[in-house]
């Protein structure tokens, strides 16, 4: 749905997006992460035609951004990093109004506009000014903008910043929905924990580079990220990290709290031989849970904190 | 006791407690920042193009060398006068424009606030803006400061005047600047402080003069035995109003050193007292406006939105989350019809921020105005006369097409600034519809304009004072100058990011065109190559002030209006050339196609920029 091959921008001597392959498929959601000015928004903003690519091609649905800008742009809704907003219109009128700008006919209009506030959790608000609306408001009217269009394809652009707890559960909510209905979201976040709980992909991008993509459970082959498990029995946590300490699996035990803290060897997946070790010596077991990489984690190894 | 003495001399002395760390962030800024640069360039060489033009049409190169130097006292007054005149509207205009967004910046990007939780007064981020904003224009009053030195050695000009002028200057732009400043607090677009502030001058210095001379002339008309007793008063009462103008005060000084003999009876004007008096109202508008961003400082430390007036706190209030369920009122919503942008043009307020109750009584104040000046000419018998009809024309067409420069070069920068130019650009709408939804968004404001310049023309040829030909004639200028000052204007707002600059850009282009390069050709056609006085005439011709001149000469007055259309008779250039009506038809019809045609490729360009520096 979504593909780069060596997209590059150029700004002077500047390059903000060098050689970038990125592929994005139908009804995924794709987290795209990076640190500031890694080429995040310019990326964006070349797949919703905003931007001409200096080198490299960028295509939504088949369609190359440059040749079939128009088309890509009814494909496609894009919420920016920053909405601006007019100061003279209400809500239902701000979103009429994109939906005229998207050529829907007049007589559609009323029950589509309706329907996105609905989705959006917006009918109250349906007659205050635009630029009177909450932060929280104004990052709601914008999806609602987005998808007022019905466009196959949502490019997101931190649409949780600044938004307070439950406002990011909503619109993680909403996301979800969205996925459910088979939109495809490419969707930039800094708050890393709610990209790893509603992606399926994930794309690391640093420097203008992907320095990763795929999905969560390939990152950590990828990094050579040893796995870890936690370790909980009834009693004898000693007897306990004497056995497994002794397992070639396992590369290194210690005792953190009321667990025991169990890393095995790369490429090792050690479930099966801990629970055997541990059961052979009447050890009773009460959980043993992998520990799930975390994607800050991740972002952590795979970036070096290099910015333009 | 002692210690603090002697801590609070040197703090008094020290502009840090006036200013604040301000003045010093502000310099460092517009150090860095290439317009400044490119204004003093732009300032200097304006001067000297002035200067020249003056230099060249005083000092003749013809003639003896005794005669030459008998004219270099003439010369020296005259260039110093230019210099003088120039630096006394350049920097007050460069002021207003300067500190168009002095405050509002700092509301906008939200640092007003956050300036207010620190031990920084009100007081020393008002002077602080204001200061340094004015010692760029020091400088510049600073650069031409060697000239008016090296022109003295002309003779005829004493140092008290220069210091005077300088002083004059000086204080009128600490006014304009602070009027300006004051106006930012409440207003976002630089246009609108522009506009409102330039209109302000207006009024206190060229309205209010006027509607006074006009009833001190008709109450010397009716109370002359009383005004006789009295003796001669109007040269009185013009000096006494010349200290509370600086216009007024300005004419009346240079006019004082070109004829030092004043005509008896006239008082002296005194201008350290028109300085005292400028400085005394420059310090009553900060002192409101230090009130002011005070206010608004506090509301929006406290984390209210940057909003200042009432009715956009209410605004805000009621935007407040209401219970679940609860529906506002959906009575004032109006459905999208045909284009968006068109829609949403026509929509918008004539001006924005002046809305409902304000806009009503700036238009009921000007229609008062204007009815005030008819009955004025409808009393001195005027009305039937061409001149009349010329200067109401001029007025009316001026500020039609100032209206039409500033609108249209802010149609999209305004976008840019507010962020929702790319969201716009982002829908499949395409380059044509929204630049024809931005023109005709541009034309709708300025219509109340035209209808009273239409109105001016239908109304006095239906009762026979202008001939209906100048309803045609005043049609085919006005349509060929909206379409290019349109079209140049949207080029201008799709240049640039910020609204001042696509303004000034567009401004610039104007003066040029209509002024500077006019101005040159005559310089060269007069001194170098008098042959060529054709291409100046014929350049000079197109100028829109020329065309509405002779337009209004021809057709204006009683006798003109009465006269068959074949007969009538247009005195192109001041009366040296006459042509009929077919010649002056095609000479407009050919400048209206000239400027619609380079309108039109101002659009096109405009529209292959259109999606290119967007950001």
């Amino acid at each position: 749905m979504i593909e780069t091959k060596n997209l590059t921008k150029k700004y002077g001597n500047l390059t903000a997006v060098d050689d970038l392959n990125l592929t994005v498929k139908d009804g995924d959601i794709f987290g795209f992460i990076g640190p500031n000015g890694a080429g995040k928004t310019t990326t964006m903003r070349i797949l919703v035609t905003l931007l001409e690519p200096t080198r490299g091609q960028a295509s939504v649905n088949g369609l190359d951004v440059r040749r079939h800008g128009k088309k890509v742009r009814r494909l496609v809704g894009y919420m920016p990093d920053f909405m601006g907003v007019y100061d003279d219109l209400k809500v239902f009128e701000y979103l009429e109004f994109f939906a005229a700008a998207f050529g829907i006919e007049r007589r559609k209009r009323k029950s589509i506009v309706e329907g996105v506030l609905e989705l959006t959790d917006l009918q109250s608000k349906q007659s205050a000014a635009v630029d009177s609306l909450s932060r929280g408001m104004q990052q709601r009217l914008g999806l609602a903008r987005v998808l007022i269009h019905d466009p196959k394809v949502l490019i997101l652009d931190e649409p949780a910043s600044g938004l307070d707890p439950r406002a990011r559960i909503e619109i993680r909510e909403l996301l979800r929905e969205l996925k459910r209905m088979g939109k495809t979201i490419m969707i930039s976040s800094h708050i890393l924990s709610e990209l790893e709980e509603i992606c399926d992909h994930v794309g690391i991008i640093e420097h203008g580079h992907m320095v990763f993509s795929g999905t969560l459970e390939e990152i950590l082959p990828r990094l050579g990220i040893q796995s870890k498990v936690r370790v909980k029995v009834a009693d004898s946590q000693d007897k306990a990290v004497e056995l497994l300490t002794a397992l070639p699996q396992i590369s290194q035990v210690r005792i953190s709290g009321d667990y025991i803290a169990v890393t095995l060897h790369e490429g090792q997946n050690g479930d099966g031989i801990i629970a055997r070790t541990l059961v052979n010596a009447d050890l009773d077991i009460i959980s043993i849970q992998p520990e799930k990489l975390k994607l800050d984690d991740a972002f952590l190894q795979l970036t070096k904190g290099i910015v333009h | 006791m002692n210690t603090t003495l002697l801590s609070f001399f040197p703090k008094l002395f020290n502009p840090v407690w006036l200013t604040g760390p301000l003045l010093d962030k502000e310099l460092r800024v517009s150090s860095r920042r290439r317009r400044n640069y490119v204004l003093r360039f732009a300032y200097v060489l304006f001067l000297t193009i002035f200067v020249a033009i003056v230099w060249l049409s005083v000092v003749k190169f013809q003639g003896t060398a005794a005669y030459q130097k008998s004219r270099m006292s003439l010369a020296g007054k005259t260039i110093i006068t230019t210099i003088v005149m120039f630096q006394f509207i350049a920097t007050q205009l460069i002021a207003i424009i300067m500190l168009s967004t002095s405050i509002s910046d700092e509301i906008y990007h939200r640092t007003l606030g956050v300036l207010m939780t620190t031990p920084i007064t009100s007081f020393q981020i008002v002077i602080g803006k204001l200061f340094s904003k004015l010692l760029q224009l020091i400088l510049l009053l600073a650069i031409s400061l060697p000239l008016l030195a090296i022109v003295r050695i002309f003779g005829g000009v004493p140092w008290d005047y220069v210091l005077s002028s300088l002083c004059i200057t000086l204080t009128a732009v600490i006014f304009s600047g602070s009027l300006s400043l004051f106006f930012s607090i409440g207003n976002r677009r630089a246009y609108v402080v522009i506009i409102k502030t330039v209109f302000t001058l207006g009024v206190l210095f060229a309205f209010f003069p006027t509607v006074f001379g006009v009833l001190f002339a008709l109450l010397s008309r009716n109370f002359a035995p009383i005004l006789r007793s009295l003796g001669n008063v109007t040269p009185i009462l013009m000096v006494l109003l010349a200290h509370f103008n600086p216009f007024g005060a300005m004419s009346l000084n240079t006019a004082a050193m070109m004829s030092p003999t004043m005509p008896a009876g006239m008082p002296s004007f005194y201008w350290p007292l028109h300085c005292v008096f400028m400085l005394g109202c420059s310090a009553l508008l900060i002192a409101i406006s230090i009130k002011v961003v005070r206010k608004v400082a506090l509301r929006q430390a406290v984390g209210q939105l940057d909003l200042t007036s009432k009715r956009k706190y209410r605004k805000q209030k009621k935007a407040l989350p209401k219970a679940p369920g609860v529906q506002e009122p959906a009575g004032l919503i109006r459905r999208v019809k045909g284009s968006p942008v068109l829609w949403k043009e026509l929509r918008a307020p004539i001006i924005q921020g002046a809305e409902g109750r304000n806009s009503i009584i700036g238009l009921a104040v000007t229609i008062a105005a204007l009815l005030l000046t008819y009955a004025t000419c409808a009393k001195e018998k005027c009305l039937d006369m061409d001149f009349t009809h010329i200067a109401y024309t001029l007025m009316f067409m001026l500020i039609g097409l100032i209206f039409n420069m500033v609108l249209s070069a802010t149609c999209i920068t305004s976008e840019k600034e507010s962020r929702a130019w790319p969201i716009l650009l982002a829908t499949s709408m395409n380059d044509w519809q929204i630049l024809w939804g931005k023109a005709v968004g541009v034309f709708r404001r300025c219509l109340p304009i035209w209808f009273l310049l239409a109105g001016h023309i239908i109304l006095f040829v239906s009762v026979r004072y202008i001939h209906p030909i100048a309803i045609v004639h005043m049609f085919m200028l006005i349509a060929g100058l909206v379409v290019f000052l349109t079209c140049v204007g949207i080029y201008f707002s799709i240049l640039f990011k910020r609204t001042t600059s696509a303004v000034v850009a567009n401004f610039a282009l104007a003066v040029v065109l209509w002024i500077i390069v006019p101005a040159l050709l005559g310089l060269v056609t007069s001194t170098i190559s008098r042959d060529k006085v054709e291409v100046f005439e014929a350049y000079v011709s197109a100028n829109p002030v020329v065309q509405a001149t002779t337009i209004m000469g021809g057709t204006g007055g009683q006798r003109n209006a009465k006269t068959k259309l074949s007969k009538l008779d247009f005195n192109w250039l001041s009366g040296n050339h006459s042509e009929g009506i077919s010649s002056t038809t095609t000479l407009l019809l050919i400048t209206t196609l000239i400027h619609i045609s380079a309108g039109f490729l101002f659009a096109w360009r405009a529209k292959c920029r259109l999606r290119r520096n967007i950001f």
